[in-house]
């Protein structure tokens, strides 16, 4: 009886309380979506401009431009990443020669980690004390930055100690 | 039109914005009268002609003070470096026709693409355009200017927002300075903190005359406001250029050890019902987003061992009770099959610290039957029933009784009020 009395009552806040299903080391199935806040060692903060994704300062009323970033988590170090509520995913795409980083627009919560083509939205996450990195799972090598000079677009640099580049950021849970 | 796109180049002094214009109308009749002839290069026709993409508004308002220098650079112009050799760029004011010169004579002026404007002047807000063209592509996008006098009402304007999270150190960065510091290595910057200069000996603080300030092992104390100054020459006359900075200190997320509280090692359910077993993880003060958490049964995850969804996982709870985090997935059940009873069950939670498994087998409970339901039930209708029969039944020998009283009509004043109670 107890068992029946807990059942119903779970199902009962389930029900009240629905979220996004669990991430699942399946990957089969969607993700829970959390956004997190991100800004560089340097306190550069995300936002859109002309839908490219840049770093910069920004002042008083400006702020609410800040872009978080849409996490959905795949492997404890491994996750995708996103903005706009998890609309525009962030991805590695190669060019012939040139590797670049694309905001595409595809939804966090469709991607699926054993899809192939999907590998492209997937990064790994590294930690060194306060600060992180992001280094993408398609492009081995190549790390989510930003550069020195302000209001810049947000790339990928596979020089990561260079000094012209920020590879080194903030990432809170919001 | 080679004479106009030269034009278009140099459109700095009015009398080449009335050329280009001139120039403009003559091409769109020659285009007009011969489309198909110059159908091929229309695009480049449109830049001759003036008509340049514009690209909206820039995002970002700019909020400057009075009477500091200020520049405002030209969003799309480290774009144009970086993909063609030489390109133009203008500004001019949206209410006015006349592009900003270039030369440093006046208050204001233009210099290697930015408008620079010493010192600013509360009459100076409004929208700028800058265009940028080369001899095949135009295009423009207006930037918004405030300037305020320095009051207190207008610091949450001009304040830029940081945080460092509670750590060893962090930087402070005095923003939007590039410009005034070019290639320069003597510029000084003087931090304060709340309007109190910051020294150079002081432990807490280092590089104190630089744009980053390093703040060493990073406490709560530290929030606050700064401010970062320097000062600019121009024509002999010293300007100071200030920014204020709200500093946020940010407890850092961390993550937990995370830890299985149920469910218990043998849940007991009835053949044929729905049962819901919750996985509920203890994380206290860790974040949940990296912790995955997940059932598997014979060690296979349940999407895979129930194809048909007969046994199936919840969604994912995430909570907080007393400031302690918890996550939950239940495994749910629909309905329990004898199979179930020598499955091994299993809730497994993982995030980078560790991980842990905790087994759970079902078992069959005390067959549950409407039989066994209703023997109560029935017993419980019957006394009822009985009970209504019973006074019913009084009910009636009462009433009787009362009635054989009033017709015999022996006034009898003892057993009046037991007669009145008996009729009631």
């Amino acid at each position: 009886m107890d068992i029946y009395i807990h059942g119903y009552l779970i199902c009962l806040l389930l029900f009240l309380f629905r979220s996004e299903t669990a991430c699942h080391p399946l990957g089969k199935r969607r993700c829970e979506m959390q956004a997190f806040r991100i800004w560089d060692v340097n306190q550069k903060i995300f936002y859109l401009r002309n839908n490219q994704l840049v770093a910069g300062y920004l002042q008083g009323p400006n702020t609410k431009l800040e872009e978080k970033i849409d996490v959905v988590p795949i492997e404890p170090h491994t996750m995708f990443l996103g903005i706009h509520g998890g609309k525009l995913c962030l991805a590695c795409v190669k060019s012939g020669d040139e590797i670049k980083l694309k905001l595409e627009a595809v939804n966090i919560t469709d991607l699926n980690q054993n899809r192939e083509q999907d590998k492209r939205f997937a990064f790994i996450r590294f930690d060194n004390g306060p600060t992180t990195s992001f280094e993408s799972a398609a492009c081995p090598g190549w790390f989510l930055c930003t550069s020195l000079e302000a209001d810049q677009p947000v790339g990928l640099t596979n020089m990561p100690t260079e000094a012209l580049k920020v590879t080194k950021f903030y990432f809170q849970q919001d | 039109m080679r004479i106009v796109l030269w034009c278009a180049g140099l459109a700095a002094s009015p009398s080449c914005v009335l050329q280009k214009f001139l120039g403009a109308m003559f091409l769109l009749s020659v285009l007009i009268m011969g489309v198909s002839t110059f159908a091929v290069q229309s695009e480049e026709h449109s830049v001759a002609a003036g008509s340049c993409r514009f690209h909206g508004r820039h995002p970002k308002t700019r909020f400057k003070v009075e009477g500091e220098p200020l520049v405002l650079t030209c969003p799309q112009v480290l774009h144009w470096e970086s993909t063609s050799a030489h390109v133009n760029v203008t500004w001019r004011r949206n209410d006015s026709a006349v592009a900003v010169p270039g030369e440093e004579e006046s208050r204001v002026w233009v210099r290697d693409g930015a408008l620079w404007i010493v010192p600013a002047s509360q009459a100076d807000s409004g929208t700028y355009i800058c265009t940028v063209r080369n001899a095949s592509y135009c295009d423009k996008m207006s930037v918004e200017l405030r300037v305020f006098e320095k009051t207190d009402a207008s610091v949450p304007l001009i304040f830029y927002p940081q945080i460092i999270p509670l750590s060893a150190s962090g930087l402070l960065v005095c923003p939007d300075l590039s410009e005034f510091i070019g290639n320069r290595t003597d510029v000084e910057i003087q931090w304060y903190k709340d309007s109190v200069p910051l020294d150079q000996d002081n432990q807490k603080f280092l590089n104190v005359r630089g744009t980053r300030l390093l703040v060493n092992n990073v406490s709560m104390e530290d929030a606050g406001y700064y401010t970062c100054a320097m000062t600019y020459a121009h024509k002999g006359r010293q300007y100071n250029i200030t920014r204020n900075i709200k500093l946020r200190v940010k407890k850092r997320d961390e993550e937990t050890i995370p830890v299985i509280i149920s469910p218990h090692q043998t849940i007991s359910a009835s053949l044929g019902s729905r049962l819901t077993i919750p996985c509920k993880v203890f994380l206290g003060a860790g974040i949940h987003t990296t912790t995955l958490l997940w059932w598997t049964a014979n060690n296979t995850f349940i999407e895979d061992a129930y194809h048909g969804g007969r046994v199936t996982e919840g969604e994912r709870q995430a909570y907080s009770e007393n400031n302690e985090n918890y996550i939950e997935v239940p495994l749910i059940f629909d309905p329990v099959r004898r199979e179930d009873l020598h499955t091994d069950f299993k809730c497994v939670v993982r995030n980078t610290m560790s991980s842990q498994t905790l087994r759970t087998t079902v078992k069959e409970a005390a067959t549950f039957s409407w039989e066994i339901m209703l023997a109560p039930l029935s017993l419980i209708v019957l006394v009822l029933g009985g009970i209504w029969m019973h006074r019913r039944y009084k009910r009636r020998t009462g009433k009787a009784y009362g009635l054989m009283e009033l017709k015999t009509g022996h006034p009898d004043s003892q057993s009046y009020p037991s007669k009145i109670k008996e009729i009631k």
